[in-house]
């Protein structure tokens, strides 16, 4: 597979505010139903700018990640259409989509800004509505998002001259990374199924701690009240059906609606926006990226390595270095597959990890500490946004009840998603 | 050789109508694409001539259709997998095996690579490449 090999920044850049919103289903509750986009982008952004200590004013770009704005905003530019509400009116910015993936190159796009020059502090941020769409030319009104017109905008993820024609490239998303990671590391069935639960309740105990997750329950008391004393049997039972060859419902995201927006600055000039804030920027070593089209076979498992491998090359760095994962796991089976490629987990051994309970907040190898798209939720663009904002969190050792026992130096964040493109970047508090 | 505006898609479809399932070759490398493309992505070289695939491949892994990876108009194939195919040609690519369900992914799992070998699938509109296990 072609490969690319990156250089160094031109200056450093630091994230020095993040913002997110509740992650939540807006249109089920009174108080949310009827958010716009402006007031939830806005809320986002502002909170990231009260963080990082700056005045809007001294923000000189922006950018604006949504997924699917057509569909589910009923706009073509949502970038423009949110300017308004958090003091840049006049300010330039762009819209960008990678679909699930956006969140993570809204990072990508940020840093480069900055590191070129051209713009001294960015705000990046991102919103979705993945529960809701918009009604016709209502001011505020949405409706509900239906399975079938999920599924229809879901389609167009993939290419329509070949992909979609051959069928596979399609279907694979769902079951490809589990029968790649149970072949090649010999796993049994019941193993691999396993795992894949494991992953579910350790993402679900995250989420219990987080305040901003969508479903908080443990499995634990889910599966006592359907008469199950062992998490284990309700994990494997009818009451989480197999909806895929290996995928089983517990391990798909929850699409909902949500925010998110970091500020990032050039290191250099981090006293001079942050002002009297206390918190300690934390600089963005370097992003790695590729993109494997649905056709290419094991397409999550190529285009990791090929991020992963860019980003250790650049920085030096390897998965040894990491003190905490994030990956977009809207198929769970992403991050025990992301957490092995990157040597956070060692090969082969991830899956035990995980059954072990050693990748839950508590354990020594956390991994998506928020609860993850399965349990923190996935309001699609914005999730990688939403992931960067509890990583921070952690890293100041700001994180509350959900807080891991050693406060992390350095994360690895992997976003993957849009059929599919993969983003992949290291974080380290500034010493 | 000059870059051209072609209809590389059309003449796909087109060929497999005529019974002739088609790639592009890179005339530097030798490198086959397929589905066929402009350029080669092993060499980027953008040089490329039609050639017939053999229909000859490999199958790599098997994972069975389910509730999330099946679609209605799937059933007309009767039973089938989804897969990573490796042409004779070299070119790899995700594709659907008929002739495999459950049972025989059983079967066949501790002795990938399968033989399978490419057949032309008629659609709703139009026809596509699908690729049949090659029993012993």
């Amino acid at each position: 597979m072609n490969q690319t090999k990156l250089h160094p920044y031109k200056r450093g850049v630091s994230i020095i505010g993040v913002g997110c919103t509740p992650f939540m289903y807006t249109v089920d509750r009174e108080e949310t139903n009827g958010l716009t986009e402006g007031e939830m982008f806005g809320y986002a952004a502002l909170k990231a700018m009260e963080d990082a200590g700056v005045n809007p004013q001294n923000v000189d770009f922006y950018f604006h990640g949504e997924a699917s704005p057509l569909n589910g905003s009923n706009y073509l530019t949502p970038n423009v259409h949110v300017t308004n509400w958090f003091g840049m009116k006049g300010k330039a910015s762009i819209h960008h989509s990678e679909a699930c993936c956006t969140g993570y190159y809204a990072i990508e796009e940020a840093v480069n800004a900055v590191a070129s020059g051209k713009y001294d502090c960015v705000l990046s941020g991102c919103v979705e509505f993945g529960d809701s769409l918009a009604v016709g030319n209502h001011p505020y009104k949405r409706e509900k998002m239906t399975m079938e017109k999920f599924l229809q905008t879901t389609a167009w993820l993939y290419e329509r001259p070949y992909t979609r024609s051959l069928m596979a490239g399609q279907e694979l998303i769902y079951d490809d990374a589990a029968e790649w990671y149970k072949r090649t590391r010999g796993l049994t069935d019941q193993e691999m199924d396993d795992t894949l639960n494991w992953m579910c309740i350790n993402n679900r105990r995250n989420a219990s701690k987080n305040p901003l997750a969508i479903e908080r329950r443990p499995y634990e008391d889910i599966a006592k009240e359907a008469g199950f004393d062992n998490v284990m049997d309700y994990m494997r039972s009818p009451y989480n059906p197999r909806m895929g060859d290996f995928l089983r419902a517990g391990g798909l995201e929850l699409k909902c609606d949500g925010a998110a927006a970091v500020v990032v600055c050039a290191t250099e000039l981090v006293d001079k926006y942050m002002g009297n804030k206390s918190h300690k920027p934390i600089e963005v070593l370097g992003v790695g990226a590729a993109c494997c089209e649905a056709t290419t076979p094991h397409f999550e498992v190529r285009a990791t390595e090929e991020a992963v491998r860019q980003v250790y090359e650049l920085t030096g760095l390897s998965g040894e270095d990491i003190d905490i994962f994030y990956a977009n796991d809207f198929i769970i089976t992403s991050h025990l597959v992301a957490a092995e490629i990157a040597g956070y987990l060692p090969y082969g051994e991830g899956w035990k990890y995980i059954c072990a309970g050693r990748t839950a907040y508590d354990g020594d190898k956390p991994i998506n500490t928020n609860g993850g798209r399965t349990s923190f939720g996935h309001a699609h663009a914005a999730s990688g946004l939403a992931d960067l904002y509890e990583c921070v969190r952690q890293m100041r050792g700001e994180a509350g009840e959900g807080q891991v026992k050693k406060i992390p130096k350095t994360a690895m964040l992997r976003g993957y998603g849009g059929a599919q493109n993969i983003c992949t970047y290291i974080i380290r508090t500034a010493d | 050789m000059a870059i051209e505006l072609e209809k590389v898609v059309q003449k796909f479809y087109d060929n497999l109508e005529e019974g002739k399932i088609t790639g592009k070759k890179c005339t530097k490398c030798g490198a086959v694409e397929f589905p066929p493309v402009y350029a080669c992505n092993s060499c980027g070289c953008w040089d490329m001539e039609w050639v017939e695939i053999s229909g000859k491949a490999k199958m790599h892994s098997i994972v069975m259709p389910a509730a999330l990876s099946m679609k209605p108009e799937y059933k007309a194939m009767g039973k089938f997998a989804y897969g990573e195919i490796e042409l004779e040609e070299g070119s790899r690519l995700n594709g659907v095996v008929r002739g495999i369900n459950k049972k025989k992914r059983n079967e066949l799992q501790d002795k990938l690579p399968v033989d399978v070998k490419a057949a032309i699938y008629q659609r709703d509109g139009f026809k596509t490449v699908v690729f049949d296990l090659v029993e012993e």
